[in-house]
């Protein structure tokens, strides 16, 4: 721990960051910070870069062959925009990025905290009171902790729903915010489909991604690469020597420490794959080494030779491939791979050289200890100049529930929202999880127009938001209200006079304020944080 | 009957009950648009420049999934191979020779196929020229899976676990639109996109085009859509866009006069989802708003048990799809040349029964084409050698033992009605990796 404790404070690991108070170059709300949309020749040059960091799959098999890379890369669009001048505050900023959605209590309790004590009470989730919203759940969903025994029996759909239900309203409920947005990044490097594994994916949720998502990072790929869910999942249950699975292989370096072509060779998949046969469950689903299925001849990873051992035990087989995981978990490469995607998951869609430098750094200096990597990505200058993200489904629907004020018993009529929305939680198919990409998302606000609807109208159920506080006063104190509430009490101009006009063209009563914060929740400024 | 995908309990698969939960997912998004066509593009396509292509230049395409798996076997029998009889015991469908009424025996298309008598409101379509039957198609990569079978043919590439797009949506996403003003190219009839779609730019799953609002009070819904389109006049690309088309498909959708439209030909679409979801689309159709491409999916297919022969559980299903079918055809594709229909199901069942009186997830199955532009009117099937023929139900001919073999890849079909039909150019981007061989679907 050694390097953890020559850590400097996390401001001054970027020198250049200015303080939190100082603002950085304004622009317009509108402005880019790059061009709009980049040329042909241009997005064609930008996507393999684009794609690595994203660490999306980039290389389908036919494409290699052609001489191809990054096929399904992305990057036809430039997508910084800078954020709005009114977004003066950097603690408010801070929440932004480091919550599930702004909450008007929240806003007060991080302002009268400042931002490094707020930032560090989230780091040290675990000292966050979390009884409450904890013991909801394990009374909402006592299946949660079950063991896979118990979970095998029951029935898959009814597991389906309560783990999208408890992820809703572990986000918007829990104290632990930044902790629910790690979660809810490592949920989508270590994607699992739930379709593929069933109950499994609950234990993967529970005891790999829940249990290290502000742990270190070899932890977690370790939990990972003993997790039934993720072997069942990437086939390597079905590997074999003589005739190894390389799917769990190939996506341990590409996806989940390296990064894609960064530093291995097809070989090194290859022999990788042999490392890991005889990983593989047993039962209703506990890891489980068979030497029967384990090649024990001798295998090189990347320079890292594995002699042959004929006589080796299991315990000897996975201390070798912890051994090669931890020394994929050391690469610099994966440093700078995980560094980017944090960085993009946290901060900006576009980092610079200097920030991935930096935060690589910490990374390494720790050996992948995440809060202090998240802690650096975090520091208030780069948050006070960080432009826009576009909120995913998942987080859009959180953040209006959030911001609403909310009473929530359950959330289990959320499932369908979010699948309307385009997030069907657990359910993205391939081994890259859900993109984190604005273009991607961009193209279907209909469906979002259509929850704030919704969102806006729950009088009676699960959740209940009350209209009451906005009709005490005129109508410019509800827009100041829902100001307070939804926008952190930096509203832009031009969104305030749209909601007041709105608010004024008629009857001053629970169906128009309804109507009103609806589309304060369908509003372009709502979609961004 | 089952004609609702979502809430087909009628089949004892416990895989396709958990597949249902899942018919969201397509969505990968309700990923549409523009935009969302860029974000899961190859990047080494060619950009188009999205130009408007002649009018009247392409086919509008109305593209039909049967889930579940369907028997072709039991909807274009194979009367003259007898195998088909001794391996179907209690549900084959007699012969056309049989002395039985009509609608108790196979309708004779040549003297080797007939429609089973569910396909029989079909019959006219085929007499036209105008439907074309493949049998023994489907996909040659083996999965029997519904999950899998169904996303790889859906995105139309097998075995690919990282392509997202679909064949429909890269079809689009590839070309201009026929209406550069248009506002929708092309819609699914579903909650969420299905995966065949996803790609495609100003594409939008509307479960239910004659219902499409921004939600909330009607009364209210113009104003509350007003300040939202000046909410987002000045939004980053393509984020505005993305806002104009949503404001503009409503409006667009508002046009149409969804309940008093009346079908050509006196045609009757019944008021199962299928028929209805038949009917919106021809009304989009008529409506000649744009819309380039629809996806619609009939499901009920999957028939593990007790489903009986030319009557009983499919045939009950097959009436009601050949029957909106029919009408499908004579309300649009006999009045319009520019129209082309395509089904497709993931794949056929056993060549033999089960002991449950049902058939269990196989290999080949029948596929069919409509359109003006279709050389229809007869049956489309290949032998092993790929030369016009038939693999066989025989002991010998079957694939493991069980299955009939896939001897016409759906890709030839689809790949070609893509070039001929819908006039696309770049069919080998839609069918990435495939050496596609055209088999006369289309008319010269």
């Amino acid at each position: 721990m050694s390097e953890t404790e020559q850590l400097p404070a996390s401001d001054s690991v970027e020198p250049q960051a200015p303080g939190p108070e100082q603002q950085p170059e304004q622009r317009s709300r509108r402005a880019f910070l790059i061009g709009a949309l980049a040329g042909a020749a241009g997005a064609a040059s930008m996507a393999p870069k684009a794609a690595q960091a994203q660490g999306r799959r980039a290389k389908p098999k036919q494409a290699q062959q052609q001489g191809q890379k990054d096929v399904f890369a992305v990057g036809a669009l430039a997508n910084a925009v800078a954020a709005p001048t009114e977004w003066s505050n950097s603690t408010v900023r801070l929440l932004r990025r480091a919550t599930m959605g702004l909450n008007a209590a929240e806003v007060n309790t991080a302002k009268a905290m400042g931002y490094q004590v707020w930032l560090q009470s989230q780091l040290d989730h675990t000292r966050i009171d979390n009884t409450v919203v904890e013991a909801q759940v394990a009374a909402l969903w006592p299946q949660l902790s079950q063991p896979v025994e118990s979970l095998f029996s029951i029935e898959q759909g009814t597991l389906q729903q309560i783990l999208q239900a408890q992820w809703i309203y572990r986000a918007v409920l829990s104290p632990r915010q930044l902790y629910e947005r790690m979660v809810e990044f490592w949920s989508d490097h270590f994607n699992i489909d739930f379709d593929k594994v069933g109950y499994l994916k609950i234990v993967d949720d529970r005891d790999v991604i829940r249990k290290n998502a502000l742990g270190k990072f070899s932890d977690i790929v370790k939990a990972s690469s003993k997790s039934p869910a993720m072997l069942a999942y990437l086939d390597q249950t079905v590997s074999r020597v003589g005739a190894p699975n390389q799917n769990y292989a190939r996506e341990l370096l590409e996806l989940h420490t390296l990064g894609v072509d960064n530093g291995y060779t097809q070989t090194d998949v290859a022999e990788l794959s042999r490392v890991l046969t005889g990983w593989t469950i047993q039962g209703r689903g506990n890891f489980f080494f068979n030497p029967t299925l384990h090649d024990f001849t001798t295998k090189t990873v990347m320079g890292v030779t594995i002699p042959a051992s004929p006589t080796s035990t299991g315990a000897a087989a996975i201390a070798e491939g912890e051994q090669i995981i931890d020394m994929l978990c050391n690469h610099p490469n994966t440093a700078t791979f995980i560094s980017t995607k944090l960085l993009k998951w946290l901060l900006t869609p576009e980092p610079t050289a200097q920030q991935i430098a930096t935060v690589s750094g910490v990374f390494r200096a720790t050996k992948g200890d995440i809060k202090l990597v998240v802690r650096a990505i975090l520091n208030s200058g780069w948050v006070a100049t960080a432009p826009l993200k576009f909120k995913r489904p998942f987080h859009y629907l959180v953040s209006a529930i959030r911001s609403s004020n909310a009473v929530v018993a359950n959330t289990t009529t959320m499932i369908g929202q979010l699948n309307n929305l385009g997030q069907p939680l657990f359910q993205w198919e391939t081994p890259d999880g859900f993109p984190d990409l604005f273009e991607f998302w961009s193209g279907n606000l209909m469906t979002r127009w259509q929850f704030a609807s919704t969102a806006s109208s729950l009088r009676t159920g699960q959740i209940i938001v009350d209209s009451a506080p906005y009709l005490t006063g005129t109508t410019d104190a509800a827009i100041d209200l829902m100001n307070t509430n939804f926008f952190g009490g930096e509203m832009d101009l031009t969104t305030r006079t749209s909601l007041l006009n709105y608010l004024k063209g008629g009857t001053f009563n629970d169906t128009r304020v309804r109507e009103t914060m609806s589309l304060a929740i369908a509003s372009e400024a709502f979609q961004w944080y | 009957m089952s004609d609702d995908f979502i809430n087909d309990e009628s089949c004892g698969c416990s895989e396709y009950k958990e597949m249902s939960r899942r018919q969201f997912v397509g969505a990968a998004a309700g990923l549409s648009g523009a935009a969302a066509a860029a974000a899961v593009f190859p990047e080494w396509l060619p950009k188009v420049v999205l130009a408007e292509s002649a009018a009247g230049e392409r086919d509008v395409i109305l593209s039909i999934f049967q889930r579940g798996g369907a028997d072709g076997l039991n909807l274009v029998v194979p009367f003259g191979d007898a195998a088909y009889y001794t391996g179907r015991p209690t549900i084959a469908i007699p012969r056309p020779d049989a002395t039985l009424p009509a609608n108790q025996k196979v309708a004779a298309l040549d003297n080797f196929f007939g429609f089973a008598p569910a396909l029989s409101s079909l019959l006219p379509a085929y007499a036209a020229g105008n439907l074309l039957v493949m049998h023994a198609a489907g996909q040659t990569f083996v999965s029997r899976s519904h999950f899998d079978a169904q996303r790889y043919m859906e995105v139309g590439k097998p075995a690919d676990v990282n392509i997202v797009t679909g064949w429909l949506g890269r079809h689009l996403a590839l070309t201009p639109p026929m209406r550069s003003t248009a506002p929708l190219r092309a819609l699914g009839l579903a909650s969420g996109l299905q995966k065949t779609l996803v790609g495609a730019p100003k594409t939008l799953p509307i479960a239910n085009p004659a219902s499409f609002t921004i939600g909330g009070a009607a009364n209210t819904a113009t104003a509350r859509q007003a300040v939202l389109a000046a909410d987002y006049t000045n939004a980053p690309v393509p984020l505005n866009a993305s806002a104009l088309d949503a404001i503009n498909t409503i409006a667009l959708l508002q046009t149409v006069n969804f309940t008093t439209y009346v079908p050509s030909n006196a045609a009757v679409y019944s008021n199962s989802s299928f028929g209805q979801a038949l009917k919106r689309v021809a009304t989009l159709v008529r409506a000649d708003v744009g819309i380039e491409a629809a996806q619609v999916d009939v499901g009920g297919w999957d028939t593990h048990a007790a489903q009986g022969g030319a009557i009983g559980a499919q045939a009950t299903l097959a009436s009601d799809f050949a029957a909106n079918l029919a009408a499908f055809h004579a309300d649009i594709i006999a009045t319009n040349a520019r129209v082309t229909v395509v089904v497709i199901s993931e794949f056929g069942r056993n060549a033999k029964e089960n002991g449950s009186q049902g058939t269990d997830h196989g290999r080949a199955t029948t596929m069919f084409a409509m359109g003006q532009g279709i050389a229809g009117g007869r049956v489309l099937a290949l032998g092993t050698n790929g030369q016009a023929g038939w693999p066989g139900l025989a002991a010998g001919q079957l694939e493991s033992n069980q299955d009939l073999r896939v001897t016409l890849d759906y890709r030839d079909v689809l790949a070609e009605i893509v070039q001929n039909r819908l006039q696309n150019t770049q069919v080998a981007q839609v069918f990435p990796g495939y050496n596609y061989t055209f088999r006369g679907v289309t008319k010269p």
